[in-house]
């Protein structure tokens, strides 16, 4: 047991990217000072029993010649002290665990507000300060972008059924409910990006349901809403293959995905009717999919494992710059959205045939060929 | 040999109340076989159906156990292609649904049903063909659970079934509704079975046995039998509210009509947490008997065991919120919750330091059956204390729904609950066949199981630490889960062999004649008292109870200046003076077919609800209503004429009024 609680605190610290004691914001922090305690008192508590017990069960071994033991039938002094004992120990630990529970429960004033939304199988982030290229709320998906040494008040909901959303390193988890709406707040240390992934069972993808968060300097932020902001253009020649991909988004993906800026002949804006696809009524917003690093719920690297290395070996100072390079014709990688355009469900485990209500959850499998594939991609590679 | 009794001539019955009626409705004769399947089939004797209770229980822990092979087959490696997201998803649910209600609650139900009247110095339960009924309502909800991989796969939500994700939108197979469906019965089973438990112990214990000389595993089966009297309505409301709005289109937990699907939490974990004290208490029961045998010694602060107990079963009822830290309850809620969760740790504490004060001097046997219950101390602390951890609710907003909740379970449950389970198995089987397991293929069986399941639930505690969430039919490389994963997925082949040696030892075991001592543990309490395996009345005379641990006080005469033990009597002996002196008038019940008839209309009714052919579930009503009619008609002893040949004998039979 000694050996197992001190192996638990090492083991679980080193090289990964979920683990619960590597705070690297405020309130992870507030929770880990808590909870190291805790572990070390349990651990202790537990060496003590493994030790009676080994002690008790050597000492009071059946040897040739012991006679049958008199009879107690136990000493109430024994008893009531360590009875005493250990409601004391969880007293000790009630009160700074009630204090903990108070303060991480405070908003936050000034916060930047994020509305956190979950659907089967990625996650949606609507920036409820910031005007986007609709002109409403700045939306994106999969990566959550925020500012460094800033509490982000998050506000959580579900569009279907219940998530979790958890990113370790700077919080704990907090449950994406339909028809509620859960505040949590986060802040990050440093540049970075922070991982994480659905907690709740939510269905068939569950599993590929993860999370990312990129935390940048308040510059870097800056840069990262101005060109979020900004409408895609359409392609000047309509016959080269990124052309043609416009033509192929508009007449068939935009029926879910919204592209902020893809407009129809008359020059309208094309908006996506997902609800009448959906059960959850929406599908992920592409406006700007290639200043992100994942795709299909964060669950792909969009970016060669090259520049993706880039990526996650860049110091603090170097991140936001090699973040906001977004993923270049060069870096992309092209096989993993060749696919993925190919057949979706074959890729990422979905539910894409229509339902009980003629509803879908999840991207079926289109029927592309390649060349509309490569044209799509041409197309896609544009949304910097 | 269930009931062999032939009454003679017409039969003078004992009317207590009301009338006994002559007639059954039966259009079969009566079963009153006493040996081939009928005497197994139609039986109401609490200890045949405590062992096929057992041995049903010991199937669906091996479907079960292959489910959890299955799925560490999955993980042992990221990206695992054995299963499919929906494959893996049905199995981990079907895993934790078979495990808790179709092995760990019917098992305790199994050693209650054996044990209890034997304990408290019955003939029987109070009830006896509402124990058949029970036992055969839990088989057929059983079997329909597991009907539904034949059609169409398994229920895909988790066992804790989550709306709205349990709606059909989100689950349009059949899985949910067979789930529903043999939870219902299975609920039905284990309510008729508590209420028939609690009945017996408060009614029929031997004259002079005191609730506090009551042994402390008839004790914990009291509470037991409390909680689910409690506890299992609440599931039913749920799992109805469920069923009509899949079947039938209700809202109960539609969120677009203005559900709050947090209702299904509440009423859930209402059941689910009392549920887990429902699963390890009798296991607390079993090591409490054990330790002290094995220790010579009586149980170290009976008192504070039972009242503990009976805490745990209350304290049991304010801690449910705890699975819900995560959701969204508020501040007070939360820290009112974990308060009250990090204070049902002190009872349980109480246990532990019970059981090493009571093996404090004594003069310990380590039997396989003490390696168990030694073994449920430990790992069972390891459990308990991990437990601590995430009742402090910031820190569980870390632990939730991570392995380390995976490992700290499986410690409480499979260190916990089985282990006590295991301790049963060596130390009743010579009560209940006459015959010892091999001890040194047990003590492998111990070893290979506590090197098994500490490789398996171990490293959970590291994955989830990592940061490693349940429920995920796969995960990826680069965040430190391999390593652990595989070491776990080793473990689980080695704990699989463990439970296989028991099953070797218990084969080879009973196709050797039964050539037990009648005490081979010098043991204490009044089920040692008897004939082993018992006789089916279980007393030749009902006991005179003048001690807690009275079968010891009448081997052993104590000096009261000098704590000196001197043994007065052998086993044998008090055995052999029973027999003498029997009783003349037994009363006991004969076995009946109705109790199965009506069970079996349950799932018939089931299948026309899954399928919404209610044509069927007609059917099956009409088939629990003609057991009901039959069984309120029949008598409680077989009239003269269901013998072949009809009885003719000279003893003299009362009917038994009840049952």
């Amino acid at each position: 047991m000694a050996a197992l609680a001190g192996g638990v605190l090492v083991l679980a610290g080193c090289g990964t990217r979920q683990s619960i004691f590597e705070p690297r914001g405020d309130a992870a922090t507030r929770i880990n000072n808590l909870q190291v305690p805790v572990f070390i008192v349990a651990g202790v508590v537990g060496v003590i029993v493994f030790a009676a017990v080994g002690y008790v069960a050597f000492r009071f071994r059946d040897r040739p010649g012991r006679t049958i033991p008199s009879q107690t039938h136990g000493k109430k002094v024994v008893e009531l002290t360590l009875t005493g004992l250990s409601a004391a120990i969880l007293i000790a630990i009630v009160l700074p665990t009630v204090s903990t529970i108070l303060s991480l429960a405070r908003t936050p004033k000034d916060a930047l507000v994020v509305r956190v939304t979950g659907q089967q199988w990625w996650w949606e982030y609507t920036y409820q300060d910031v005007n986007g290229a609709s002109g409403r709320p700045l939306v994106t998906s999969g990566e959550m972008v925020i500012p460094v040494k800033t509490k982000i008040q998050l506000e959580i909901t579900s569009r279907d059924v219940i998530h979790s959303f958890w990113i370790p390193a700077l919080n704990g988890k907090k449950d994406a409910v339909p028809g509620r709406v859960s505040p949590l707040w986060i802040e990050a240390d440093k540049p970075g990006q922070y991982f994480g992934q659905c907690t709740e069972f939510c269905g068939l993808s569950h599993a590929n349901m993860r999370e990312k968060v990129i935390a940048l300097n308040k510059a870097d932020f800056d840069a990262w809403v101005a060109n979020q902001s900004k409408p895609v253009n359409k392609p000047a020649d309509a016959e080269s293959a990124a052309g043609k991909g416009y033509a192929s988004v508009a007449a068939r993906c935009a029926a879910c995905h919204q592209v902020d800026g893809l407009t129809d002949d008359a020059g309208a804006q094309i908006n996506a009717k997902s609800d009448e696809q959906l059960v959850s009524g929406v599908a992920p917003n592409l406006t700007h999919l290639m200043t992100r690093s994942t795709f299909a719920g964060a669950n792909f690297s969009l970016r060669t494992k090259e520049c993706q290395d880039r990526l996650d070996k860049a110091t603090p100072d170097e991140f936001g710059t090699e973040y906001l390079k977004g993923t270049s014709v060069e870096c992309l990688d092209r096989p993993a959205l060749e696919e993925w355009l190919r057949n979706a469900p074959g890729m990422k485990a979905m539910a894409p045939d229509p339902g009980p209500n003629g509803l879908r959850r999840g991207m079926p499998n289109l029927g592309l060929t390649e060349a509309q594939i490569d044209e799509l991609i041409a197309y896609l590679s544009t949304l910097s | 040999m269930a009931i062999i009794e032939q009454p003679s001539g017409p039969l003078e019955l004992a009317r207590v109340g009301g009338v006994t009626p002559q007639v059954t409705a039966g259009v079969f004769r009566r079963p009153v076989s006493a040996t081939g399947w009928r005497a197994w089939v139609f039986t109401v004797d609490h200890k045949k159906l405590g062992i096929m209770y057992a041995v049903a229980a010991f199937f669906f822990f091996i479907v079960g156990g292959l489910e959890a092979l299955l799925i560490r087959l999955q993980l042992a490696q990221p990206g695992g292609k054995v299963l499919s997201a929906s494959v893996y998803n049905q199995m981990f649910t079907m895993h934790a649904t078979t495990m808790i209600f179709l092995f760990v609650m019917p098992m305790a139900a199994g050693f209650a049903n054996y044990f209890v009247p034997l304990q408290i110095g019955a003939r029987d339960v109070a009830f006896p063909r509402i124990n058949s009924f029970g036992l055969w309502a839990f088989v057929f909800g059983g079997i329909l659970l597991n009907l539904s991989w034949f059609l169409g796969g398994g229920a895909d939500g988790g066992w804790f079934m989550y709306a709205p994700n349990s709606g059909v939108q989100f689950s349009p197979g059949h899985g949910i509704d067979f789930w529903v469906m043999a939870l219902l019965i299975t609920g039905i089973a284990s309510l008729t079975g508590s209420i028939n438990l609690i009945v017996t112990l408060l009614n029929m214990r031997a004259p002079g046995m005191k609730l506090m000389r009551m042994p402390i595993f008839s004790w914990m089966i009291l509470v037991v039998q409390f909680l689910l009297v409690f506890a299992v309505p609440v599931i039913t409301v749920a799992l109805v509210l469920l069923s009509f709005q899949r079947t039938f289109g209700a809202q109960f937990f539609q969120v677009p009509a203005g559900a709050d699907p947090l209702l299904w939490q509440h009423l859930f974990w209402i059941f689910g947490h009392p549920e887990v004290y429902i699963l390890v208490l009798p296991s607390f029961g079993i090591v409490s008997e054990v330790l002290p045998v094995f220790s010579h010694k009586p149980l170290f602060g009976y008192p504070f065991v039972v009242f503990s107990g009976a805490a745990i079963g209350f304290m049991g009822w304010g801690v449910w919120a705890h699975h819900m830290f995560a959701s969204g309850l508020g501040p007070i809620s939360v820290a009112v919750f974990s308060v009250t969760t990090m204070f049902i740790a002190v009872p349980t504490g109480v246990k532990i330091i019970n059981w090493i004060g009571t093996m404090w001097g004594g003069k310990l046997s380590f039997t396989t059956a003490m390696l168990f219950a030694i073994g449920l101390v430990t790992q069972f602390t390891i459990g308990g204390l991990s437990g601590v951890t995430h009742a402090v609710s910031p820190s569980d907003t870390q632990q939730t729904d991570t392995y380390w909740i995976v490992a700290h379970f499986h410690y409480v449950l499979f260190g916990g609950a089985v282990f006590g389970i295991f301790a049963g198995f060596y130390y009743w089987w010579p009560k209940i066949f006459g015959r010892l397991l091999n001890e040194k293929l047990g003590k492998w069986n111990f070893w290979t199981m506590v090197v098994g399941m500490n490789l398996t639930f171990g490293p959970m505690h590291i994955a989830g630490l990592q940061g490693q969430p349940r429920r995920m039919y796969n995960y990826q490389a680069g965040y430190g889960f391999a390593f652990w994963n595989m070491l776990e997925s080793i473990g689980s082949l080695i704990l699989a062999i463990g439970v296989l040696l028991f099953v070797i030892n218990a084969v080879r075991t009973n196709l050797k004649p039964a050539d037990a001592p009648l005490d081979p543990w010098d043991a204490r309490s009044l089920e040692w008292m008897t004939a082993s395996p018992p006789k089916e009345h279980n007393f030749d005379r009902i006991p005179q109870v003048r001690a807690l641990d009275e079968f010891f006080h009448r081997k052993y005469a104590e000096n009261h200046e000098t704590g000196e033990i001197t043994q007065i009597a052998t086993a044998e002996q008090l055995l052999a003076d029973d027999e003498a002196n029997g009783d003349k008038h037994l009363h006991m019940p004969s076995p009946s077919f109705w109790p199965i008839v009506l069970a079996f209309g349950l799932p018939v009714i089931g299948l026309g609800v899954i399928y919404k052919t209610y044509l069927l579930a007609a059917i099956g009503g009409l088939i629990a209503i003609a057991g009901s009619y039959g069984w309120a008609t029949e008598p409680s002893v077989a009239a003269p004429e269901d013998f072949d040949p009809p009885a003719s004998g000279t003893a003299s039979k009362e009917l038994a009024p009840l049952g």
